[in-house]
């Protein structure tokens, strides 16, 4: 999941959509995010590339939202209803995640499983 | 076998040094100065002694104390015998007979001489901000010191090591060099060593073959003398420079290399901080490099004698020009400084008795001999100064022609010491000596200026903003038991989707149960407590466990709960309604407070239910840190009296106890002191709960 600076990212990605569960006065999506462009990507346990400043799950609450909708720690969050999350700060992820109007979100993640699938599956049906 | 033609060198060497010893006390016999040759054998046995300690110690601190003090015997040896060579030398100069064409005024004026005080070193660093907030690897260390040498004196300061959390490298001492002239040289050299490699004596070869290069003699010595310009060697990475005198025992161990030096001189002497430039030697690749600034700024003051001790004294008639002839005021006149102090006896100078009168003497004073007075024996000396245009003049006059002729030399004399001291002579400039006391105990490591942004809770916005919160609550519920006006309590809300509700809700509460001193913001975990008599008693409960530090314990959802739930309960059920609401000090309402802060706000609905609910969660939402979402919801629904309840929303899904964890989600209005110390502090990796 590297990227060449100047180049458009491309990634195998997966939409998740999450439906916010309410607790009393808050909506919650059950799940931790980590990383951002103004954090150090050296501490991220989940980056393949320790200089990737994207935004990472690093929890899942059990039987929560996320995990219902089939989110998975380690996975990196690149669209949040439409907003670009690999260029943000950590507090602006945050607040994109945690809009009081939206009880949806909808989620473009990638994660390696996802790529390594894809190339099987295109070894699998070698071209003509 | 290289190791026996290295012993073979070795025993040259030492073969030749003891020769060289003999050749300096020939010297020193034949100028019959013992002075010199003392401090040479003194400095010599403790060169010995730091040998052997370094060879025998194994600890790496004591292994870089033994290093610098042998780096300090050595160089001072250096100039030892230098001068020593100097000496000879002017010696032999003299014996030649002089040319006529040589011969200089034979009584040429010299300059007092002074004490030069240097304080407060401080060598910026710069590092890359990217070695700056790396974490990993291991921490690349550098033990260093100041050697400071001036005229024939040489001292060094405490040793300092270096890493790259420092942005400045300080030393604390003073060093106060007691004879310098006005023309001194302070030389400053930085030398510094890796704290990490091993000893090795590789480059040892080297240095013996260039040492036994050398050839004694006076040709030698001449050569020796000039490259040996006091300070100019470093003594051990100097392989290719001209070869010592007395060479240095090949140690293994750390050395200490010169990293950088500067030499300062009157012109750089001034009663304040000033910075000056360094000269750095060696480059990125040596082992013990450092990235300077380039910079260094210290204190550096001087205290000629002419300005601390008395230059002249004796007895004195004086006469202020313009009083009549005859009115003589005989004085005992100290000669000290920019003024001449006028005592009416000799004793009082002792007594420390305020002077009659002072007559300045600084530059722009002129003083001259007038005309032989008809009445006197001797000359009179006129002192004149300048007054704000006015021209005052005093007439000085003494027993003798012999006294004239001695002040007036005193006086010229002085003049030609604050001519040569220049700015030194202003004023008298301060020398701080340290108190000789224990050595200070190991101070934390100096900080980074990172990490010395501490948000006081003080300067912290949302204590401040809860401080004038609790203020005005307490005012509002000590004028009116009502507490109406509590509308504007809403703005703090962060969800203003019941803006009417929740203030009602609270003055209902307020009203109806007045003795009670905490106030409770609507958004607080602890205001649902004014449910009735467990409410208060809660209440009380949460602000006497709560306490500052749970704000600062690790991050966990403890955080919020309570230490001890089990004195909440205690609490609940022994106390009745007619507890005496405590009188709660305003840091425990203020860390209710901030410990409030996150939650998620959960606002529960006041009024509720009964004792047995409450009791019951308490102590399984503050104990587990993944409690159920049952539990949860349970809670939520029930009044909750614990700012527990608030918190567990989010609380129990405690992250994990990785650095950084905190909970971003609730008020951006009221951030805990721990959560900006979180986001500020740039080595940890946040975390937020959504």
């Amino acid at each position: 999941m590297s990227f060449v600076p100047g180049q458009p990212v491309t990634a195998v990605v997966q939409r998740i959509e999450i439906q916010k569960l309410r607790q009393g006065e808050n909506l919650i999506l059950g799940f931790s995010i980590g990383g951002g462009i103004d954090q150090d990507p050296g501490q991220n346990p989940f980056s393949e590339d320790k200089t990737d400043k994207g935004i990472y799950v690093t929890r899942i609450t059990p039987g929560g939202p996320a995990e219902v909708a089939d989110l998975r720690i380690g996975d990196k969050i690149m669209q949040v209803n439409g907003w670009d999350m690999t260029m943000v700060t950590h507090d602006q992820a945050r607040k994109k995640l945690t809009k009081k109007k939206e009880d949806v979100v909808r989620l473009l993640i990638t994660r390696k499983s996802l790529e390594q699938a894809v190339n099987q599956s295109k070894g699998k049906y070698p071209r003509p | 076998m290289p190791n026996d033609k290295y012993a073979n060198m070795e025993e040259k060497l030492w073969i030749l040094e003891d020769l060289n010893m003999m050749y300096i006390r020939q010297i020193a016999l034949s100028l019959q100065d013992s002075d010199i040759q003392k401090k040479i054998d003194h400095e010599i046995r403790m060169r010995d002694g730091a040998c052997k300690l370094l060879a025998a110690c194994s600890q790496r601190d004591q292994a870089l104390e033994a290093a610098k003090s042998l780096q300090t015997c050595s160089t001072r040896i250096m100039t030892y015998m230098s001068e020593l060579q100097r000496m000879k030398e002017a010696q032999v100069m003299q014996n030649v007979p002089r040319r006529s064409s040589d011969a200089g005024p034979l009584d040429e004026r010299m300059p007092c001489k002074g004490k030069v005080a240097i304080s407060d070193l401080r060598i910026p660093l710069m590092w890359k901000d990217t070695e700056y907030f790396k974490n990993k690897g291991e921490l690349h260390r550098c033990a260093v010191f100041c050697l400071l040498q001036l005229g024939g004196e040489i001292f060094d300061t405490d040793m300092v090591i270096v890493d790259r959390t420092l942005t400045d490298i300080c030393f604390d001492n003073t060093i106060v060099f007691n004879e310098a002239s006005p023309g001194f040289e302070l030389r400053v050299e930085l030398f510094s060593c890796c704290s990490e490699d091993d000893y090795s004596a590789g480059s040892t070869p080297r240095k013996l073959a260039s040492k036994l290069s050398s050839s004694l003699g006076r040709s030698a010595g001449k050569k020796l003398r000039a490259a040996m310009d006091p300070g100019q060697c470093s003594l051990v990475s100097n392989g290719g420079a001209a070869p010592f005198l007395l060479p240095v025992p090949a140690v293994p161990g750390p050395k200490y290399h010169l990293l950088a030096h500067t030499t300062l001189s009157l012109s750089h002497v001034q009663d304040n901080f000033r910075t000056h430039d360094l000269t750095i030697s060696g480059n990125e690749e040596c082992s013990y490099w450092l990235p300077l600034y380039g910079s260094v700024c210290c204190r550096l003051v001087a205290q000629p004698r002419c300005m601390t001790q008395q230059m002249m004294s004796g007895c004195l008639k004086v006469k202020q020009c313009g009083g009549d002839p005859q009115s003589w005021t005989k004085v005992y006149a100290v000669l000290k400084g920019t003024s001449l102090f006028c005592y009416q006896q000799q004793e009082d100078v002792e007594a420390n008795v305020e002077p009659a009168f002072t007559i300045g003497i600084n530059k722009e004073t002129r003083i001259r001999a007038s005309e032989k007075d008809p009445h006197s024996k001797a000359q009179n000396i006129c002192v004149s100064n300048q007054f704000g245009g006015e021209e005052v003049t005093h007439t000085l006059t003494t027993e003798s022609r012999e006294d004239t002729h001695r002040w007036m030399e005193a006086f010229w004399q002085h003049f030609y010491d604050m001519s040569q001291w220049k700015q030194c002579c202003d004023d008298l400039m301060k020398i701080e000596l340290p108190s000789p006391r224990k050595p200070a105990p190991i101070t934390p490591k100096q900080g980074s200026l990172y990490h010395e942004m501490v948000i006081e809770s003080s300067n912290d916005l949302s204590s401040t903003v809860s401080d004038i919160l609790a203020r005005r609550m307490q005012e509002l519920e000590l004028r009116s038991q009502l507490g109406t006006s509590l509308t504007w309590m809403s703005v703090f809300e962060e969800n203003n989707t019941k803006p009417a509700g929740f203030p009602r809700h609270c003055t209902s509460c307020l009203s109806g149960h007045s003795p009670r001193t905490p106030h409770r913001l609507p958004r607080s975990p602890a205001s649902p407590q004014r449910c009735p008599r467990l409410g208060l008693l809660s209440s009380d409960a949460s602000l006497t466990s709560d306490s500052d530090s749970h704000c600062s314990t690790s991050p966990c959802c403890h955080r919020h709960g309570w230490p001890e739930p089990s004195s909440n309960l205690s609490l609940l059920s022994s106390s009745p309604f007619g507890l005496r609401p405590r009188t709660l000090s305003l840091d425990a309402k203020l860390s209710t407070l901030r410990g409030r802060g996150y939650g998620g706000g959960t606002f529960q609905c006041p009024c509720q239910p009964p004792s047995s609910s409450l009791l019951t969660p308490l102590p399984i939402t503050s104990r587990s840190p993944c409690s159920q979402r049952s539990t949860q919801t349970t809670l939520s629904c029930s009044s909750s009296t614990s700012s527990n309840s608030s918190s567990n929303s989010e609380g129990s899904h405690s992250p994990e106890s990785s650095q950084g964890v905190l909970f971003s989600r609730p008020s951006p209005a009221r951030r805990s002191l721990r959560n900006l110390r979180a986001r500020l502090d740039p080595r940890n990796w946040l975390q937020s709960q959504v």
